[in-house]
């Protein structure tokens, strides 16, 4: 046992690529998501308003427009095909536009309809200027319904709750800056790892029948396969194991992301998660001992899982048939015990099933290593 | 000049040369071929399916009823209506509800107070407290929208009644002059506001370029493994100038990719019926310089690549780098200069620009005018810096060898 881990080991000191990628990879990678979206919302979306109606209201509505942090008024153009190709050119990802006579015909009472228009191809800056453009447009909306009702005879205390007579007092749990990057980075720098995991796990193995040295290292191993992948998985669990916890200590430290439940917790369910992702990965290489296609499978399904384990788009609201492939995966289960944990600040004990099936995972290749021992034995490399 | 004659004639015949072998190897590949056939044709189609009920509906949502009015359930059934959320349930107490929010049954809380409907009835504003869930962004952003909607439609009805009871109801047609300045609001690119109608119009384009440069990078990497077998020697290498060689290889890449990028960029969305409004020879004519600086990309990271299977561990994982970089999620515009000069050395983040311009935004060739442009730069550059990594590759193999 010890011969095989430390034959494990000078694998991967041997060569430059495996720390490379097990550890310059990943952290480097969570250091560009983090310092990517340090602002937390993408502030300051360039947009464009088109005043067609030049008059002291459209100027101070466009005041208030430009007061908002969420966007930036960078161009004022004169023309709806102006402001136009600007949006489609994706210069601007939205543009607010107040009609000719606006202000003359809101005194009249006669009808007069404040438009924008938002490009939703690019979600985030879209929906963060609808948004804005939004509440700009309901506010003057309102202003000018107001001014009518007062000279109508409606009572001041009538005006005061008339404008919005119910109101929803928002509370949204754990997140309150609606800050992107709590949202993203925390479900993307471990799925990146359990990429990283899957291939080199594959890689390391399957080198062995590649380069047709794969009897000398069953032989290390006293003949026994479970020793010889032990020999190799055990000490890139622990470079693994130290890598999460810098990523972990990269969220809740250095960005001070919120931990609301127990970091403890998060630190078992990181573990929990690397040792789980080798199993898996190392369940695929037993059932595919081939290392191009083994390497293949693992990445398609490394890339896939940040998709389908449902970062973005719910699981359950995913076709059945596509979302039941999320409960395969390590990932997911670690996704949820983080959001329990610490997102949302719950006991550990509301996601003891998530753990259980963590743990379940290292059971797997218990079941197909018997296969990876025959192709062992007999190594036949095919390209 | 017969010498400069002759040269021109072996750069030529190298070209062809190695065009044909090029097309010759990829085929005989299978690991290649999964790259250049299966990736492509498969992985949109995958996507599509994970994305493709597009909006989030039906939210489970539980209930705080301390009102128990009419008004109170009026309000709870027109939620219950929305597209957004479903109510799941009444819980008796916040502390019931929140239980449910741990076992996941719910995503969000509604509280409504016990003098919903007193204040209502008096004319002052009622306060509903809402508690969500923040852990997908698109959940969040589904209750939101419901309940903004119904907020001002709810506000308008009760000032609709409420005004009845003022002076102002003696007044001629109030009620319209109300509604005398409107809004509206109006969506380019993806009107339903789908997930999948979102992403899947830039991410093909991300597909082609990164399935490119991975078959390019093994092809380079089993090339490399030859090398060092056969004394620093390719076998199966057309002898000549690099310069007809790499060009020769991408345009050998491109033929093979003019079919494919048909699919990917027509049937694709055709398929799913996402957005596409584009003319097919404008998004054609954009993506050619993509496809070329994609296979130049790919032979200038060749030297990170020693042997055919290594491009996975080394380079699986830009995906989400380039899908971050490329300003799909966070525009390119908020990024710190750092970002946004490594966003601009990506073929793919000027590619998804203009391709979501011309196909998702109906915008023409001109409009896309500064990517088309940068995606020719960006051609040139690489082809120049892969011709000297191919160079140094090579001398570093055969030094290797001799060593």
């Amino acid at each position: 046992m010890r011969q095989a881990i430390i034959d494990g080991l000078r694998q991967l000191v041997g060569r430059p690529l495996y720390i490379l990628v097990m550890v310059v990879v990943p952290l480097l990678t969570g250091w560009f998501l983090l310092d990517l979206m340090e602002e937390g919302l993408p502030l300051r979306t360039p947009t464009a308003i088109v005043d067609l109606d030049h008059t002291s209201t459209s100027r101070r509505t466009a005041r208030n427009l430009a007061a908002g942090e969420l966007v930036d008024v960078q161009y004022t153009p004169e023309t709806y095909h102006d402001a136009m190709r600007l949006l489609r050119q994706g210069k601007i990802y939205g543009f607010f536009m107040i009609p000719a006579d606006f202000e003359r015909n809101a005194v009249e009472g006669k009808e007069t309809t404040i438009t924008y228009y938002v490009n939703l191809s690019y979600f985030v800056p879209g929906s963060l200027s609808f948004k804005s453009f939004k509440q700009t447009a309901v506010t003057t909306a309102g202003g000018v319904m107001m001014a009518t009702l007062k000279s109508a005879g409606a009572s001041d205390r009538t005006l005061a709750t008339m404008a919005q007579p119910v109101v929803t007092q928002n509370h949204p749990i754990g997140n309150p800056w609606m800050n992107y990057s709590i949202y993203l980075s925390n479900s993307f720098m471990p799925c990146l790892l359990q990429l990283i995991i899957f291939q080199i796990t594959a890689f390391s193995i399957l080198q062995e029948i590649k380069r047709g040295t794969s009897r000398q290292w069953l032989a290390a191993g006293g003949g026994s396969i479970v020793r010889a992948v032990l020999g190799k998985l055990i000490p890139q669990f622990c470079i693994f194991a130290l890598v999460g916890i810098c990523m972990l200590s990269m969220l809740y430290g250095y960005s001070q992301f919120p931990v609301n439940g127990s970091f403890m917790g998060m630190v078992a369910a990181m573990l929990l998660l690397v040792a789980a992702s080798q199993a898996f990965a190392l369940f695929i290489v037993a059932v595919i001992p081939n290392l191009r296609f083994a390497l293949s499978v693992l990445s398609l399904v490394g890339i896939l899982a940040f998709s389908v384990a449902g970062f973005s788009f719910p699981v359950e609201q995913m076709y059945g048939a596509v979302g039941i492939f999320s409960f395969m995966l390590p990932i997911r289960y670690y996704f949820l015990i983080y959001i329990n944990t610490a997102l949302n600040g719950y006991e550990l004990f509301y996601c003891r099933w998530d753990f259980v099936a963590l743990i379940l995972f290292m059971a797997l290749p218990f079941t197909m290593l018997w296969k990876l021992r025959r192709y062992c034995a007999n190594p036949v490399y095919i390209p | 000049m017969s010498r400069l004659l002759s040269n021109i004639r072996q750069w030529w015949a190298t070209l062809f040369r190695s065009i044909l072998n090029e097309l010759r190897l990829s085929w005989r590949d299978k690991g290649v071929v999964i790259f250049f056939l299966a990736l492509p044709i498969l992985y949109p189609v995958v996507y599509t399916l994970i994305y493709n009920p597009e909006v989030v509906t039906d939210l489970p949502m539980a209930v705080v009823d301390h009102s128990r009015t009419a008004d109170s359930r009026e309000l709870v059934r027109r939620i219950d209506a929305t597209q957004y959320i479903g109510i799941a349930g009444y819980a008796s107490s916040l502390q019931e509800a929140k239980e449910w929010a741990k076992e996941r049954r719910v995503y969000a809380i509604l509280e409504i107070p016990s003098d919903y409907s007193r204040r209502l009835g008096r004319h002052e504003q009622a306060v509903l407290p809402l508690y969500t869930d923040m852990s997908l962004l698109l959940r969040y952003r589904s209750i939101l929208f419901a309940l903004t909607d119904l907020q001002l439609q709810l506000g308008a009805d009760i000032r609709a009644k409420a005004l009845d009871l003022t002076p102002a109801a003696f007044v001629e047609g109030p009620q319209e002059n109300v509604k005398a300045a409107g809004t509206q609001s109006f969506f380019l690119g993806d009107p339903t506001q789908g997930f999948a109608s979102f992403i899947m119009v830039g991410l093909v384009v991300l597909i082609l370029q990164q399935s490119l440069v991975l078959g390019v990078l093994m092809l380079g990497g089993g090339s490399r493994e030859r090398r060092r077998a056969n004394g620093g020697i390719d076998p199966l290498w057309v002898d000549g100038p690099i310069t007809a060689q790499v060009l020769g290889q991408a345009i050998a890449l491109f033929f093979i990719y003019m079919p494919l990028t048909i699919y990917i960029l027509h049937f694709v969305p055709v398929m799913f019926s996402l957005p596409h409004v584009g003319n097919p020879f404008d998004y054609l004519m954009f993506i050619a310089p993509l496809l070329l600086a994609s296979a130049f990309f790919g032979r200038a990271l060749s030297f990170m690549v020693t042997e055919r299977e290594s491009c996975f561990p080394v380079f699986v994982f830009t995906s989400v780098l380039f899908l971050f970089l490329s300003g799909l999620t966070w525009p390119r515009s908020a990024m710190n200069p750092l970002w946004g000069t490594v966003s601009c050395l990506i073929p793919a983040s000027w590619g998804v620009e203009g391709f979501v311009t011309i196909d998702a935004n109906g915008g023409t060739l001109t409009d896309a005018a500064t990517p088309y442009y940068m995606l020719w730069v960006l051609a040139g550059a690489y082809f120049i810096i892969a011709c000297y990594v191919e160079r140094f590759v090579r001398a570093y193999d055969r030094r290797l060898v001799v060593r």
